[in-house]
């Protein structure tokens, strides 16, 4: 497995440890991430603060560690949901032609906006939280893997297997669940994993320029954002942030790729 | 020919409506006021109806859409709430720097990402190619504002050679024009590289297994001029499809890319918009960005004629 596929193991190694850290987060020596010390403002990292603290005096450790709950949030959050609703366009799309054309014009027009700015579009109409960061991501997204499923049940439809399914009067609702979903599982998993490698960037830049998670919340782009107007002077307070979300999604990226390479029928 | 481009350009069109469609329903789909919303916290009532009448609330949607579609088709993006400007008139201002910084990372990406790609496939499974693709895995992994910082961190605050940040426009020299463009432009072609890259080495893999591949090196043609004449050239389609989808990317990332480096482009404008809630700025900005988006990929469809002449039908 190591031979084979050393991305997918290295990815999801790491993968799985940040979660670890994730979930352990009140357990490994840290203090709250929202607890304001003005008189320690800005401090250099030591012994006592390992990565320094930011401009309100906050242990900047404790919101990196806990932050890494936010990003893994969202990017399964968003993972999901757009796989889900995807699925759902592009299953029907690829059945229902008349439909067909209405929903496949529909996500190109969606396509055709880029990401972020759709994204930011949402969130300066909606009140910051986490719950609209995901939502606003998702919308981005969901064209993307209606796209890739569509596609992969037009390429299903005309199979001999698929075609005697019918011809022996299999239902449309038997015959999606049977013979075409079991079909997407694979492309949409690869899929999956790097919606969620870039809902985590998306999420970190829509902190960073202010249209993302309410700046309370401990995210990596919100530390970052904070130590933006001194970034020159005390670097460390945007370096830990971006090393941790840097880190996540080569986790996550290596592990799409070691995926798309062992679920790829055609390689040896 | 004429035909498929005639077809190529007609079909931007329902793409450019549902584009319109949607950034101006959102005012009605987001959930809550967005007048409230848009007014913030300390906003009196008569602010919040201030606001809803500029957005056009108070009326129908579909007697607002068409007014507003037909404006937009007349070149107006309507008025910002914060500075009272035409928001065609703000874009304007602020078009340089976004275009020199898109431009010159389009630039790069491409110099760059064609050959390395070309040079892994040929040489697959060897430690270039191995290097090539591990390179482009942490290109797509390390977001573009990490490598702006770092960047500037190395470059211009240790070693001093470049300015931290800024931007001069081109008509006062080319120099200090370019030196403030070179990390931002580094920084935002890393994603760019890697999706150039990766592709064009899965492109060159499928077409140097080709036979008239084989037969071009057995008639003795030097190693180069097969990569480069026969086998780039048959790979270009997918290339250039990645060049132009790959421009969605550009311009989110611009607009993080000036704000690290402090450049007062497009990108800066929205992020301003963002902080004071401006909603006609976001809205304008949108729409013209997605109008490019979908222009340079109508481009990339019309050029595949001349790359492949099969896909005249």
């Amino acid at each position: 497995m190591i031979r084979r596929h050393p991305g997918l193991v290295a990815g999801g190694v790491l993968l799985a440890l940040i979660v670890l850290v994730a979930i352990l987060a009140p357990e490994l020596f840290t203090v709250d991430p929202t607890a304001l010390a003005p008189a320690r403002r800005t401090r250099p990292p030591s012994a006592a603060h390992w990565f320094g603290t930011d401009m309100l005096g906050r242990d900047i450790y404790s919101r990196v560690i806990f932050g890494a709950r936010v990003s893994l949030a969202v990017g399964f959050a968003v993972a999901v949901l757009s796989s889900v609703l995807g699925l759902a366009v592009g299953v029907l799309a690829g059945f229902i032609r008349a439909l067909d054309a209405v929903a496949m014009r529909a996500m190109d027009g969606l396509m055709a906006i880029p990401p972020i700015l759709l994204a930011v579009a949402l969130m300066a109409l909606t009140r910051g939280s986490v719950q609209n960061v995901v939502l606003a991501i998702t919308v981005a997204e969901v064209p993307r893997v209606a796209r890739l499923v569509r596609g992969v049940v037009l390429s299903l439809r005309d199979l001999p297997y698929v075609e005697a399914a019918i011809a022996a009067g299999t239902r449309t609702p038997m015959l999606i669940w049977r013979h075409i979903l079991p079909n997407t599982l694979a492309p949409l998993t690869v899929q999956a994993t790097y919606i969620c490698a870039s809902a985590m960037i998306t999420e970190a830049i829509l902190s960073f320029i202010g249209a993302g998670t309410p700046p309370i919340v401990p995210s990596w782009g919100n530390i970052m954002a904070e130590g933006r107007a001194l970034w020159q002077v005390k670097p460390f307070i945007v370096f830990f942030p971006a090393a941790a979300l840097s880190l996540t999604v080569l986790a996550v990226n290596l592990l799409g790729d070691g995926l798309r390479d062992a679920l790829d029928p055609r390689r040896p | 020919m004429w035909r498929y481009a005639a077809r190529r350009v007609l079909a931007t069109l329902p793409v450019m409506a549902v584009v319109a469609l949607f950034v101006f329903s959102l005012l009605y789909i987001a959930p809550g006021d967005p007048a409230a919303i848009i007014a913030g916290d300390q906003a009196s009532a008569e602010d919040i109806a201030r606001i809803r009448i500029s957005l056009g609330l108070d009326r129908p949607f579909a007697v607002r859409f068409g007014e507003w579609l037909w404006r937009v088709l007349h070149g107006d993006l309507g008025t910002s709430i914060f500075t009272n400007l035409s928001v065609t008139h703000m874009i304007g201002q602020r078009v340089g720097p976004s275009l020199s910084l898109m431009l010159l990372t389009l630039l790069l990406s491409v110099a760059v990402a064609v050959p390395v790609g070309v040079l892994a496939a040929a040489r697959v499974g060897s430690w270039l190619d191995r290097l090539v693709m591990l390179a482009a895995v942490v290109g797509f992994s390390v977001p573009v504002f990490v490598i702006g910082y770092g960047l500037a961190y190395v470059f211009a605050l240790q070693l001093d050679w470049l300015p931290v940040q800024g931007y001069v426009p081109l008509a006062q020299g080319l120099w200090p024009w370019l030196s403030r463009l070179i990390l931002p432009t580094l920084a935002l072609s890393g994603i760019y590289i890697a999706l150039i890259a990766r592709t064009t080495r899965a492109a060159m893999l499928e077409v140097l297994g080709q036979d008239y591949v084989r037969t071009a090196r057995a008639k003795g043609l030097a190693t180069l001029p097969v990569l480069y004449l026969h086998a780039l050239k048959n790979a270009s389609v997918p290339i250039v499809t990645v060049i132009g989808l790959g421009v969605a990317l550009l311009i989110g990332g611009a607009v993080v890319t000036e704000s690290v480096f402090a450049i007062p482009g497009i990108g800066r404008l929205v992020v301003d918009a963002i902080l004071r809630r401006d909603y006609p700025v976001i809205q304008g900005v949108t729409l013209l960005f997605s109008l490019l988006y979908v222009l340079v990929n109508l481009g990339v469809d019309l050029l595949y004629v001349v790359l492949d002449p099969r896909i005249r039908q």
